[in-house]
This record gives structure tokens, sequence and C-alpha cells, in this order.
């Protein structure tokens, strides 16, 4: 089960038609049209005559690079925003949603990623939050009724949670379940969901999967937003895809085939290549060695990371693999064994030794852990580094006209794309801002890079080239330590995988065994 | 979509982004036309200008002081506490040891308790994981008692020294003293903050506690610095008034410094760079509120107008501000 969900198609085939709701879509009454909608922003186009129809009872993927148009699209079809020109159309008849309200009232509602939900109240306080709780004499909330409603309301959607439980303590798939309940109790007929796997173990989006296609049967329609491939070719009756503002081209389940996909999504002019990660020319000096290190989760680790290697550290969410990272980092404390950097025995007692000692961590949150997010493109990348450019080591001045000179290099180096250095970070796609963050570390001078899934919530094309300067990076002679959410990416990237299970290493994986199959089974431990 | 992308975003000009950048510069220009058109007798003149420069010296001093720590986002609500502070210690030590003490003593011992003080905020908050609100409200509290207990609510009037009395009242080519001070406060935190690396430390550490963790900087250091210099800078302001009174009043100095130092620093943050806390944007927030009470006094408007007025342009300047943030998302 485990396996089927996270794992890609790896030959590109046309994917088999058995899943999916069963029933052949264009069976069903169209609930969504959108003819030749329009966005004009100040400067941008947005959105260019787009279209795109969503049945009854069927789950459609919206599918396209970041600034395609796919959030753009949705603000202006849940009433968040208007369009500049076009149409929308809900079962047949054509509306204009002057706000958020206007669109739920319609049957539309919105699904975001951290599935708006209150966190500090109960599952039943949430699924009331719209439309309010039930009352006795219209003054005193009735708990009786409201409980009995909610549980109505989840079985509705075959959720079998008690509605007293706060949403803090939900798994994530259950509180995407509770959301959806939550649209589906104030009547939407289109539930659009903005990445809502983001968070999900494998295991956990095959439970959400399992819900959405039992509710799409009984006549739901789902608009569903994803950079994961994988999960759409697992759960898409039809795929939409927006390339710059405009279609890109829609296929049904039976069409679809990863190929076409991943052309629409970046364009026929930018080859994709999807190569696998080669040994290293040479492996050089041991940068890293770690003897029966452990701390917080990881429970033993022992390894030697190499010059010039791309190491990977791949196992389930929670089994060790990213808190190593942070372990070797300092952001918590080493309770035993030997760790040398470098030549060097060291504890590190913060991410301020470790820095010291030649280590360099970009986190998996590019927003909350590595952005300067008001700060320009040159302040992000010598943040680290201003010690470089100073005049004295008393009033520690900085030379301006250096650090720029600094981060140009940078920016020309892993081309970035930006205005000048001096743009906001946050005018950069997401891909470039993972560019200048690496940049940071580069020009840091850094020797092993940890890099915890560097590519989270980048677009494809950008993926590859943020792949093609780990490799640049390990080439030039540092270390590289990979982790990532994805499994798919540990055989595009690595040399080699340790796989840890319950926070130990499970085995190691070399060269053309370190495929996602036998990642799993090792993260999972059935091997046999 | 972001005011800065693409190269076509300068086909347009962008009113708003106009408005939010230039907004508050662009009403102190206009109040101080109104104001010259309205009393272009008194208004205009090099006296009431350097008058108005004058009445804003110790709100700017502290003003300054308080950007440091709010560009790292630290609220120090103990200011007030800490202005009556410095001006006390400063006259209770010159008056009550007149033989040993001379006035830089007293002047450099008051600055370094308010200093010591700021920096054990910043020890509590770093290390005791308190927020700055709290605790600053809670030092102010027991500054506030410390001084009333020690002065037994008395004032000192008699013997505080002509030279203390100086750095009030003095002038230097017709440009008076507190002027000067505030000026140079000014400058020296607006160097550190723009041209040092620990200036830039600052506000990485107020873009993003996290990153600025990761990468290196040591930043719990910062807040005991932080709110040192916020301290000093309230305690100076503190010993300038006292010493433009020729008073050391145990209570009560910083009170009506508390609202305006705040205004000034978010109206300054709503000027030029938006959202960012600056010293420039602090200058032009502390002007800002100094013309306008000089500016209505002049006119003849009653007091209680000046405090309507500020409110009105603290929200506005807010707004301002906030119109920018809300459309980046």
């Amino acid at each position: 089960m485990v396996g089927r969900v996270v794992v890609s198609d790896p030959d590109m085939a046309p994917v088999p038609v058995s899943a999916g709701t069963g029933l052949p879509p264009a069976d069903r009454g169209v609930f969504l049209q959108v003819v030749g909608l329009v966005k004009q922003f100040p400067g941008t186009l947005a959105l260019n005559h787009v279209d795109i129809a969503v049945r009854f009872g069927e789950i459609h993927a919206l599918l396209g690079e970041n600034g395609a148009g796919k959030s753009t699209l949705i603000r202006q079809v849940c009433g968040a925003s208007q369009p500049t020109a076009g149409k929308i159309l809900i079962e047949g008849a054509e509306v204009s949603l002057s706000s958020p309200h206007a669109a739920s009232a319609l049957g539309v509602a919105v699904v975001h990623q951290h599935f708006n939900l209150v966190p500090q109240i109960s599952v039943a306080e949430n699924l009331f939050l719209t439309q309010g709780l039930p009352r006795r004499a219209g003054l005193f909330v009735d708990w009786t009724e409201t409980f009995r409603r909610a549980r109505a309301l989840l079985a509705r959607v075959g959720l079998d949670i008690d509605p007293r439980r706060e949403v803090s303590q939900l798994r994530p798939d259950e509180a995407a379940m509770v959301a959806i309940a939550k649209a589906i109790g104030a009547n939407a007929k289109l539930i659009i969901l903005d990445e809502p796997t983001a968070a999900l173990l494998p295991a956990e989006v095959a439970v959400l999967f399992g819900h959405m296609r039992r509710l799409a049967v009984e006549g739901h329609a789902f608009l569903y937003v994803s950079h994961k491939l994988a999960e759409v070719f697992e759960i898409a009756d039809r795929v939409t895809v927006l390339r710059d503002g405009r279609n890109a081209g829609c296929w049904t389940r039976e069409q679809l085939s990863r190929r076409s996909i991943i052309e629409a999504i970046v364009g026929s002019q930018k080859s994709f290549r999807e190569d696998a990660a080669e040994a290293p020319v040479e492996p050089g000096a041991v940068l890293l060695s770690a003897a029966g290190v452990k701390g917080g989760r990881v429970a033993d680790m022992s390894f030697e990371l190499r010059a010039h290697e791309i190491l990977g550290i791949a196992g389930l969410p929670g089994g060790g693999a990213e808190e190593a990272l942070d372990l070797l980092y300092g952001r918590y404390l080493m309770t035993g064994g030997r760790l040398v950097v470098c030549g060097k025995q060291v504890a590190l007692k913060s991410p301020r030794d470790a820095k010291a000692a030649g280590l360099a961590l970009t986190p998996k949150d590019r927003h909350a852990e590595s952005l300067l997010p008001g700060a320009s493109v040159r302040e992000n990348i010598s943040l680290p580094n201003l010690g470089q450019f100073l005049t004295d080591p008393v009033l520690r001045l900085i030379r301006r006209a250096k650090e720029r000179a600094e981060a140009e290099a940078i920016g020309r180096r892993l081309s970035v794309k930006m205005a000048s250095v001096e743009a906001p970070i946050q005018s950069l796609s997401g891909g470039n801002q993972q560019k200048a963050i690496l940049g940071r570390w580069l020009a840091s001078g850094a020797r092993i890079f940890m890099l915890n899934s560097p590519t989270a919530a980048v677009d494809i094309g950008a993926k590859a080239e943020i792949y093609a300067l780990i490799r640049k990076i390990a080439a030039e002679g540092a270390g590289v330590i990979f982790t990532s959410t994805e499994v798919e990416e540990f055989p595009r990237v690595c040399h080699r995988v340790l796989v840890f299970r319950d926070g130990r290493i499970a085995g190691e994986l070399l060269g053309k065994d370190a495929t996602e199959a036998n990642i799993l089974n090792l993260a999972a431990g059935d091997s046999e | 979509m972001n005011a800065f992308t693409g190269a076509s975003a300068r086909a347009r000009v962008d009113y708003t982004a106009l408005f939010a950048r230039f907004g508050t510069l662009a009403s102190l220009i206009a109040l101080l036309i109104v104001f010259s058109l309205g009393r272009p007798d008194v208004f205009p003149t090099v006296n009431n200008l350097l008058n108005i420069m004058s009445q804003i010296s110790i709100l700017g001093t502290m003003a300054f002081g308080l950007t440091v720590c709010l560009v790292m986002g630290l609220f120090d609500l103990s200011i007030a506490a800490m202005a009556t502070l410095g001006g006390y210690v400063a006259t209770f030590l010159l008056v009550q040891y007149p033989d040993s003490v001379s006035v830089p003593v007293a002047v450099a011992a008051s600055l370094v308790t308010a200093a010591l003080i700021g920096m054990i905020n910043g020890l509590i908050v770093s290390y005791l994981g308190i927020s700055a609100f709290i605790a600053t409200l809670a030092t102010g509290s027991i500054i506030t008692g410390a001084v009333l207990g020690v002065s037994d609510s008395k004032t000192i009037i008699t013997g505080i020294p002509d030279a203390f009395m100086a750095i009030g009242q003095g002038a230097v080519f017709g440009v008076a003293n507190p002027i000067l001070i505030m000026l140079s406060v000014g400058l020296a935190l607006w160097a550190m903050l723009e041209h040092t690396q620990v200036g830039r430390h600052l506000y990485a550490i107020g873009g993003s506690l996290e990153a600025s963790r990761l990468s290196g900087i040591a930043v719990k250091r910062y807040a005991p610095f932080a709110l040192a210099i916020c301290a000093a800078c309230a305690g100076l302001g503190g010993l300038m008034a006292a010493a433009v009174l020729g008073a050391g009043r145990p209570q009560g100095v910083g009170d009506g410094y508390l609202l305006n130092a705040f205004a000034s620093v978010f109206i300054g943050a709503s000027s030029l760079r938006p959202g960012k806390f600056h010293i420039l944007g602090t200058l032009i927030g502390v002007l800002l509120i100094g013309v306008i009470n000089n500016g209505l006094s002049v006119m003849g408007v009653p007091t209680y107008w000046q405090y309507i007025v500020q409110g009105v342009l603290l929200v506005a300047a807010l707004f301002s501000a906030g119109v920018l943030t809300m459309r980046r998302h």
C-alpha cells in the first residue's frame, strides 16, 4: 500500500484505468465551467483565456509550475478575487463570485494546505465555524445537538473520530478529512484541495484518497492541486495543466502519460531529464565521521562522508532521517557518540558551533527557517557571511560594495533569476529563492552541505536545476548529506543512501540499488 | 502580485506603493506648508524651527533607542520608568556627593545604570524565555517603585550644578544642546543599524530568528545588547529632561514620552521603507509629531486637539504601511 502511493512510474507508460472513480467522467453533468478567464495584474497577465470544466463526481487535477496561474485561477473560482474578463458558470448558469461567501453559497469550497482549521478548539466547533453552532433559546450552545450533528457529518465522510477532540491532536489525514467534512457540511459540491498531502505520510495519503474516491462516487467534485505527479496519476480522473497563465493541455485518465504531462508543465523548449546520479569520479578524503552518535530521535548513527560524495539519509517521517541532519547541525544536543568533522573531533552545542566546524544546513521549511522575508537577495545571501566584509574587528562596518559584488557573483554562478541583488527575496520564485539560500552557504565556504528537502515547493524545471547544483557542489569538493520527504528524489540525487528506521540505520544502499522500492522497504521494515 | 516583479511593472505607476513609501513624508511637508501659510509670521522662522527641534529632542533620543530594539522585534515598555531613573540618578549623585562626583561622572553613572538594567531586561528575554513586552513591563514597575522609595517621593531641586543644567539649556552656535545630543545619538545608531555587522544581525533576527540562528548568529546575545541601548537612550532622554528643568523628579518624567516614542517609531516604519523600522523613518515620525504639536499651538488650537490629531495620524500611518503589506499576499 505504502509503495503504491509514493513510487512513481519510471517508464513513463500510460497509467492503467483500473483506479479512479470508475464512472466515465463524460457521463456526468458539468458543475463548474470556466470560459476564457482573464486576470490582469499590474504588469502581469496572470490568466490568459483559461478554460476548465469540472464535472460532478470527478477528481480533477490542476497542475503547473509555480507562477503558472493555478492559485490565481483558484482565487477567481472561490470568489477571493474577481476576473478581468471571461465567464464562470456553475451548473450551467453564469455567476459573478463577488466574495468567498458568494462562492460558498453556490457550493464551492477551498481546503488550503493547512486545512483552515483552528487547532485549539474541538473538531465539532471547527465543523460549525462558518454556519454557527446549534443553540438553545437562541443563546446557549446546544452541545448535545452539536456533537450529534458533528458525528453525523463525520460519518458522512467516513471518518471515525470523536468530535470532542481538539483539532491539534488529530493526525494530518484526519485534519484534512475534517476540513473536507466542514466543506460538505456547508453544502459544498466542488471541493478545491490545494496541496492537501504536503504534510501527510504515504499511508495517510492512501486513507485520504480512499475517502476522496468514495465521496466522488457520491457525486462530489474535487479540484486537486499538487506538485506530486505520482499522486496525480493515482487519484485523478482528469488532468488540466496550466503554463504561463494559459491552458497547456487537458487529459482524461485513459490518455495520461507521464511524458506528455511533464512536457506540458515545463514546455517543449526546456528538455527535462531525470538523470540518475552517477558515482563520484573519485571519492575524496573523509570529511565527516560519526560513530555511535545519538540524541533526540536518533538512537544510533555511524557513517562516514567523503568529499565529492552525495549521501542520502532516507526514512519515513519520524524515523530519524531529518532529525539526523538537525542533530549534526547542533539544533539539539548529542547525548552520546563521537563526531569528527574535517579531522577535528567536535562537540556541537549550537548551530553556531556547527557552522564554525564547516557545516551548513538548509532546513526543510524555507519560509520559516531559511529566508529573511523582508530583506533583499543580497542580504539573504550574505547573512552568515557578513564577517567576510568587515573593515575592522572593532567597529565592524560592512564594505557594502564588496558584499554586493559577492552576492552578484553567487547570483551569476547559480543563475538566480532576479531583477538585481537588491530585489526583495520575496519577488523571486521558490526555486530561485532556494538557489539563493544554497548560494548563502557556498559563499560561506562550508565543506559539508546538509540539505533537507531542497526542492520542496519548487516547480519541476527548477528542481532539475537544483539537482544539477547539488552535483556541482559535490563535484567541486564538498560533501553533501541529502534528505527529502519525496522518496523518488534519492535515486536521482544520491550516490549512496542510508535508510533510517526507528532512529537507527536500517541499511545502506549503493548506486543502482538505491531505488525507491528498496528505500521504502528498508524504511518500513518489511524487506523480506 | 508584487510591486517589484517584472520589468513591465514599471510601465504603470504604482500609486499604492508610492503612498505607502512617501505618504508620511508627504504629510510632513504638507503640514509644514499649511502651518507656514496659516501663521507666516510665526511658524516658518528659524527660531520656531529650532524650537520644534528642541521640543522633539528628548522624544527623538528615546525613539531612536526604541527603534534599535523594535528592529529585532522587542517591545520595551520600561522606557518611561528608565527616563525617570536616568534623570533622578544623575541629579541624586550630584546633589548627594557634590565633592566627589563631577558632572561627566554623574552622566556616565546614570547611563550605565540604565544600560545595565536594560541588559538585565535582555537577559530575562533571552535566557528565561519571557517576552520583552512582559519583562520590560515588570522591570519598569520595579524601577518606578525603587526610585520612589529612594527619593521618598521628593523632587531634587537645590544643589544641581550649572554645568549639569548646561546639558539641557546651553547651545552651540545657536543650536540648543539637546538638539545636538539627539542628532548625534541618531547618527550613531543609524550608522550602527545600517552599516555594521551588529546592525545587520539585529535586522536579521527581527526578520527570522530561526534563519539567523541557523546562520551561526549568536542570537541570545542581541536582546541584552539592544535593550541596553534602548535603556541608555531612555535614560539619556530623562537626563536631558532633568537638565532642561533643573530638577530631578522621582516620578512621571517619562510617562508622556512612552506613547509618542512608540508612535514615532511605528510612523517611521511606514515611511520610505514600509514595514521596516529604521532611524531615518523614526526621525520623520518624531518630526511629524513635533510639527503637529508646535503648529497647532502656534495656530492657537486647544491642546486637546494635539492628542486627537496624533492618534488619527498613527492610525493613518499604520494603515498606509498595512496596505502595502496586505497587497503583497
